[in-house]
């Protein structure tokens, strides 16, 4: 009898691309990296791009294409975000960058969301990446290039990545599904693409959630998965405002924030899409939809400039308490 | 109510010590009463030494009465109003005589209050109101005016004898034992500051019937807390720039006082636009904030704090004359109750994170996913197994125990059932379930090729020690994990 139990790991790494052919979309990036690795050379290296498009997957199989059979000796991965500050970092590289590559023409550092740290952070990352030039190449990610220092971008050659296109999410997805003999409808994978929104690892997430929820995944097995993913209480949140119960609202918001632990981006964008559903269903009236939209909107932008996206967020809810539900 | 009203004097006999100015107010009282016309009365002392009460105590013998808060300029367009409206209607026998209580008449400012200062002296220079007024600093240089034009009464510090024996009293009513070092050290700690004093009693009374020397300890720490206080309650209640920025030297973090001002904002403010206004003001505090940090540039803070003490000050129509609570922000509350939650999230998140070559941000925003992925008895397994999950960290992404159904495990139950009941909780299960688990665990390790000898009964001593070291074992091998972690299924 076939066991049904197998040991898988999380798809997003069983199924991560091993070499820089097998990495879907970016062709273009691509192929002008593979140029490098025949070259067996490489300048510094930035990309730049939303998430889950590809970002740490080519950096990993170009290391490993470039340095060969040593990769792993010398490559280093360093998360600029999680590193507990510079020195630690700048330590890091330091006792990285100081022994010469062994079995390898050059070592390789591969530092992601540097767009996280600090602008003092990128100016102490300027000067190590230009004393070790010789001995090592730096591979720099981020979510936002504008948010890295000009010193840093014109010290590297820059890639920007694409969200990935739907058709190729598809044929990840059906891959996948294959090579995990799932039972999976057409109209399933169409939706995961929807709410993928050119996120792959996004998409990988929702199909393993959703196969180990139910043995035949439908489309409306998808809906489950995304709308169990979402941050709870949005709703909630939102029309308490409009009700004018501010201090409700706020005291939930606080909550699904702290105690949840979700992102202020996050609630952002959920706040904007119960907004445009109210819209569509016109529970809410016209011009101040609009209104509404155009808070939202200025909330997204100060929670990227701001301290604290929790009281960015409290205060876009006092936008909230106007009579704006339509009879 | 708050203990400082419940327990403020209802009388003239009441009030403790200063016998010589309360005589002195009595008298002033009568006078007027009498009809017989007063020099305006100009109350000085420190904090919490009973002006306010005085000045209220002799507001009951008036027919009617005004309290103002001098620094307030709002308060200047009631005055002149009141005392047209006053002298139109003045009564030679005292009766319809109104009392003009004007408070922190030392907290005038200069220039933009110019019409204020010529408003008290047009009451003082016509004479036909009874006028009491309050100041702090008796060498306030706003005061050299009009000293000489008033009757000036200086308050002491109440002595800590006396704040002593009313402290017990109010033990005694509300049913709380003491000690009486525990009494004398809150009264010396007031520095002569009643009302102080009765605010940290009821801080550290309220609600229980004992009092001891660690509560002592407690107020200590709460001082700042308190400070940080007085500025949210300057900022929310007066729009009086000098006023507010005194207040607003406070040691502490601009973001702490960020949060306790945006948390009491709503208590204070009633009207939809001032709020709303207000919290524009906090969310631009923030920005500047968010600026500094990023940059480094510190010297933006000093606009963090312009935006959120006058820019939330201003953010109000009129300031409210009415009693409210201010608290502490629920966010500390909340953080401090989630602390372990959020340390887990941390940890599983660094854990999972090595795996999958992310920052713990962004396996943060895959958790969604895999507590779905976490309710599937095998994927639980699984994942736990890669990334090296202990039964703990496994309780972030589900609450009940992971188990396997009946129905999916389609291996026949292996012979060695019983010694695979290696860990000792294990045991006080349920028979049916550890028969299950068992067979998962067997069916598993066949697959993997690692059954070896781990089932027999006599190993099972160094098996517990396995499970023991599993955490070294855990960063070391992923392959192997299956044996140390069998306890997985034990919550």
């Amino acid at each position: 009898m076939k066991l049904v139990i197998r040991m898988n790991g999380p798809w997003v790494e069983k199924y991560r691309p091993k070499t820089l052919d097998e990495v879907v979309g970016q062709d273009h990036t691509i192929s002008r990296l593979k140029r490098y690795v025949k070259e067996g050379n490489m300048p510094n290296l930035m990309f730049t791009g939303p998430a889950g498009v590809g970002k740490t997957t080519t950096a990993i199989a170009l290391a490993k294409e470039m340095l060969g059979e040593y990769w792993r000796q010398n490559f280093l991965e360093l998360n600029a975000s999680d590193a507990r500050g510079i020195d630690t970092v700048r330590n890091d590289i330091k006792s990285f960058c100081r022994l010469k590559a062994v079995g390898s023409p050059f070592r390789i550092i591969f530092l992601d969301e540097v767009d996280n740290m600090t602008k003092d952070a990128q100016h102490a990352l300027r000067r190590e990446m230009e004393m070790y030039t010789k001995t090592s190449s730096f591979i720099l990610s981020c979510n936002y290039s504008s948010k890295i220092i000009d010193p840093i971008q014109s010290r590297c050659a820059i890639f920007r990545f694409a969200p990935v296109k739907g058709h190729q999410i598809i044929r990840r997805l059906e891959f996948i599904a294959e090579a995990e003999n799932l039972n999976i409808t057409t109209s399933a994978i169409e939706s995961i693409v929807y709410f993928a929104e050119g996120d792959l690892r996004r998409a990988v997430n929702i199909l393993q959630a959703s196969a180990s929820m139910d043995e035949e995944i439908t489309e409306e097995s998808i809906h489950d998965v995304v709308s169990k993913a979402k941050p709870k209480d949005v709703r909630k949140i939102v029309n308490k405002a409009l009700d004018g119960d501010f201090l409700s609202a706020r005291e939930l918001l606080r909550e699904v924030m702290v105690v949840q632990g979700t992102s202020g981006e996050d609630m952002v964008t959920q706040i904007y899409q119960e907004v445009s559903r109210m819209a569509l269903e016109d529970t809410i009236r016209e011009d101040i939809y609009i209104k509404l939209i155009e808070s939202i909107g200025e909330t997204d932008y100060r929670i990227r400039e701001g301290s604290n996206p929790r009281i960015q967020l409290e205060a876009l809810l006092t936008k909230f308490l106007i009579n704006a539900k339509a009879d | 109510m708050l203990w400082t009203e419940k327990y403020s004097p209802k009388s003239f006999d009441d009030v403790l010590g200063n016998v010589k100015i309360k005589d002195a107010i009595v008298e002033w009282t009568d006078e007027w009463l009498k009809g017989n016309t007063q020099k305006c009365m100009l109350i000085i002392g420190p904090p919490g030494t009973g002006k306010t009460t005085l000045a209220h105590l002799a507001a009951n013998e008036f027919s009617e009465y005004i309290e103002l808060n001098a620094s307030d300029k709002r308060s200047y367009d009631i005055l002149t109003n009141t005392i047209g409206e006053a002298s139109a209607s003045k009564s030679l026998y005292g009766e319809g005589l109104k009392l003009i209580i004007l408070d922190e008449v030392d907290g005038i400012h200069g220039t933009e209050d110019r019409g204020g200062t010529r408003a008290i002296n047009k009451i003082i220079k016509e004479g036909h109101h009874p006028l009491i007024m309050m100041a702090n600093d008796p060498y306030s240089k706003r005061l050299k005016s009009l000293k000489p034009k008033c009757n000036t009464l200086v308050l002491r510090k109440v002595h800590t004898n006396s704040i002593v024996s009313l402290l017990k009293k109010i033990c005694i009513k509300e049913g709380v034992e003491f000690e009486e070092h525990v009494v004398r050290n809150l009264a010396k700690r007031s520095n002569g500051d009643l009302r102080s004093a009765i605010n940290d009693l009821e801080v550290i009374a309220r609600g229980k019937n004992k009092i001891t020397s660690e509560d002592l300890e407690f107020l200590s720490k709460k001082d700042d807390i308190v400070n940080i206080f007085d500025a949210v309650r300057t900022v929310l209640k007066s729009k009086n720039p000098r006023r507010i920025k005194d207040a607003m030297k406070v040691d502490a973090e601009p973001s702490f006082i960020l949060e306790l001002l945006a948390e009491n904002i709503p208590r204070e403010y009633e009207k939809v636009n001032e709020l709303q206004k207000a919290y524009e003001m906090v969310s631009l505090a923030d920005i500047y904030l968010g600026r500094a940090f990023n940059t480094r540039v510190y010297t933006y803070w000093k606009y963090t704090y312009e935006l959120m003490s006058l820019g939330v000050a201003l953010s109000k129509e009129e300031t409210y004359r009415k009693f409210s609570r201010f608290t502490n922000s629920s966010i500390f509350s909340m953080l401090s109750k989630s602390r372990g939650k959020r340390d887990l999230k941390d940890r599983v998140a660094e854990k999972i994170g090595e795996k999958l070559h992310s920052s713990k941000k962004v396996v943060k925003e895959q958790f969604p996913y895999m507590e779905i992925m976490f309710q599937n008895n095998e994927t639980a397994y699984d994942l736990a197994i890669y990334y090296g999950l202990t039964d703990e960290e496994v309780k972030l992404f589900r609450s009940r125990k992971i188990k396997i159904k009946k129905t999916k495990t389609k291996k026949p139950v292996p012979k060695e059932i019983k010694s695979t009941e290696g860990s000792d909780r294990i045991k006080s299960k349920t028979k049916k379930q550890t028969h299950s688990l068992a067979k998962v665990k067997n069916s598993l390790k066949e697959e993997k090729e690692i059954l070896k000898s781990d089932n027999k009964p006599k190993e099972r001593k160094k098996k517990r020690q396995d499970n023991k070291r599993s955490d070294t074992e855990k960063k070391s091998d992923n392959n192997d994990k299956d044996k140390s972690q069998t306890s997985l299924f034990s919550f």
